[in-house]
């Protein structure tokens, strides 16, 4: 995109031959009809297939909603080109904030928010690239309704100084799991590759305000990808960590021992097996000997039946020949074979 | 003894009162406060709140609070107790606001007691749980007339106590006696009321049994116990961390 002079071109507009001139603000600005280089990607599609859509739902808006998106419009900014301010239309801000929403799954937003919000920035720690793990470590939580949108590149040439422009999105509105946000499923999703150590790997990621549509200034980044993830990952167990070969007694668990505090965090929904009264589940590795013992929890009967029964868990965490397992085994109260075990619990 | 009130709530409870133990990645609270499940605050929420001066962190994991209802049927032969109760999910949602879920369960059995009896810990805090030690606990009465299981225990840090008590059996003539038992290993430090969940509620299954016992100066005392106490299988016990009284 080229910025001339007003003087020069001034009331000059309309297109040809791929060249499309417009008036922005007393400025004239020529655009080059630009062409996607590189294949697109499934997220790509949807994201054009949802501007398209919202673009289109514009003109289902009623007068006065239209007015107000136009009210919005005139407070806030679009991207400033060589120091100028740039406007924006109301219908370009409907969709801006609506395609943002869409992508973080919100519905359709149809009548403009009060006003401009004011969307923090991202802060974190540190961001990990291996061929294993990709994640963002150390992130300065925000609440809901903001989520984090993760842009990441390809890996490049360790020379290469800006490579920005070559970032998609990896997560469209994600909330950080206590300070983390692990992208390595959705950026081998997404890229298609893993990162290659050696390389370098660009980052983008800003908040966005899921309830207006409205994102924060994005944080630019890049990182080397080296060949070990440089901190140790939580020690936690959940499905994904289970061996699929065994039989394990749970339709849902995460325990995470992540606390460094003197509790372990229990979440387990136990179905009991073989008439006896506790429920296993069965690790494909070994546990960390620090937080192999026995635990304690409570759990409240989540059967088919209505019963909300309060019981006592111990939990016994074992190592044993290069794997570890579980057991939920029932203490007090009645014993509903179907429970739900929750909440923080001590190890000894 | 730390101890702090809340700034208000959104179920119409008046103002609640708490001991607390703020570490920097977690924090114990106790409290005990009843409720009016027809008030019009209540009826209005999603979910419980309860507006509290800054705690040392500003979100938790999910944990467990009680929540308890009192019954009482009269029959031509004498008066008969079927309290009950269960557990609700409860979390820090940001310094100033704790959490407890809201279910229907027991809407037409109010007023209802909520007990939090909770360590609310953080997640990823870049350290693994710390253990503690298991210390039983000997629950000494005379003649040994309340008998409990091997699973009654604590577990004893500087500020505060967790502890899990199972109760097994009781000697006929002391069934409808005011208990009192002396926890010889607990600090003389703590002062709590703690629900004992369990033992069978005929009129009401879903979620049998809930008592009350209070515990002062190492001696857990309880008179008012539900129907089906001892029934076999419905085992009662006792789950809570408790704040010692030596935090300033």
């Amino acid at each position: 995109m080229q910025a001339l002079p007003s003087i020069a071109f001034g009331g000059f507009s309309g297109s040809a031959k791929g060249v499309t001139a417009r008036q922005v603000a007393g400025r004239t600005i020529l655009s080059v009809k630009s062409w996607p280089t590189g294949q697109t990607t499934n997220a790509q599609v949807a994201r054009r297939t949802s501007m398209s859509k919202i673009s289109k739902s514009w003109k289902l808006l009623s007068n006065d909603q239209m007015r107000e998106w136009d009210r919005l419009a005139e407070h806030t900014s679009g991207q400033s080109a060589f120091g100028q301010k740039a406007e924006i239309s109301g219908m370009n801000l409907y969709i801006r904030l609506n395609v943002n929403r869409a992508m973080a799954g919100e519905a359709l937003l149809s009548s403009a928010p009060a006003g401009t919000v004011a969307v923090p920035n991202v802060e974190y720690s540190q961001i990990a690239v291996t061929p294993e793990l990709v994640a963002i470590t150390g992130i300065k939580h925000q609440a809901s309704p903001y989520k984090l949108v993760v842009k990441m590149s390809a890996g490049q040439s360790a020379g290469i100084s800006n490579g920005w422009s070559k970032t998609v999105i990896i997560t469209p509105g994600i909330e950080d799991d206590w300070g983390e946000a692990d992208e390595t499923t959705l950026y081998l999703k997404t890229i298609g590759v893993e990162p290659v150590p050696g390389q370098k790997v660009f980052v983008e990621s800003y908040w966005m305000d899921t309830s207006t549509g409205f994102s924060g200034q994005p944080v630019q980044d890049s990182v080397i990808v080296t060949g070990e993830a440089p901190h140790g990952r939580r020690v936690r167990v959940t499905m994904d960590t289970l061996d699929p070969t065994e039989d394990n007694n749970v339709t849902a668990i995460d325990v995470d021992f992540s606390t460094g505090a003197p509790v372990a965090q229990f979440n387990a929904v136990c179905l009991g097996h073989s008439n006896v009264a506790s429920s296993e589940v069965h690790l494909d590795k070994e546990l960390p000997a620090e937080v192999i013992g026995t635990g304690i929890c409570l759990g409240r009967a989540n059967d088919p039946n209505g019963k909300i029964v309060a019981q006592s868990y111990l939990v016994w965490v074992r190592n044993y020949y290069g794997k570890a397992d579980m057991t939920f085994a029932h203490r007090g109260g009645y014993y509903v074979a179907k429970t739900e075990c929750f909440g923080a619990g001590v190890m000894y | 003894m730390a101890m702090f009130n809340s700034t208000g709530n959104n179920f119409g409870a008046g103002q609640i009162s708490f001991k607390d133990y703020q570490a920097e990645n977690y924090v114990v609270l106790n409290s005990k406060f009843t409720f009016d499940p027809t008030n019009a605050d209540y009826q209005a929420c999603d979910q419980l709140e309860i507006y509290v001066p800054d705690l040392s962190i500003d979100r938790s994991a999910v944990g467990a609070v009680f929540i308890r209802f009192v019954e009482d049927q009269h029959w031509s032969w004498g008066d008969s107790i079927y309290d009950g109760g269960s557990i609700l999910k409860s979390w820090v949602k940001d310094k100033n606001t704790i959490v407890i879920e809201k279910q229907p369960w027991f809407d037409q059995n109010g007023p209802l007691i909520i007990y939090i009896l909770t360590l609310y810990p953080q997640l990823n805090q870049g350290a693994n749980t710390i253990k503690g030690t298991q210390q039983r606990l000997t629950m000494t009465t005379p003649d040994n007339y309340l008998r409990f299981g091997y699973e009654t225990f604590m577990v004893e840090f500087e500020h505060w106590v967790f502890i899990h008590l199972f109760f097994s059996g009781c000697t006929y003539a002391y069934r409808d006696s005011l208990w009192e038992v002396t926890m010889e290993e607990l600090p003389a430090d703590i002062t709590a009321d703690v629900p004992i969940c369990g033992g069978g509620n005929q009129f009401h299954p879903e979620c049998d049994g809930m008592a009350e016992a209070h515990i002062e100066n190492k001696v857990l005392s309880n008179q008012r116990r539900v129907m089906g106490f001892w029934d076999t299988g419905h085992d009662p016990f006792v789950y809570a961390f408790l704040v010692r009284d030596n935090n300033e």
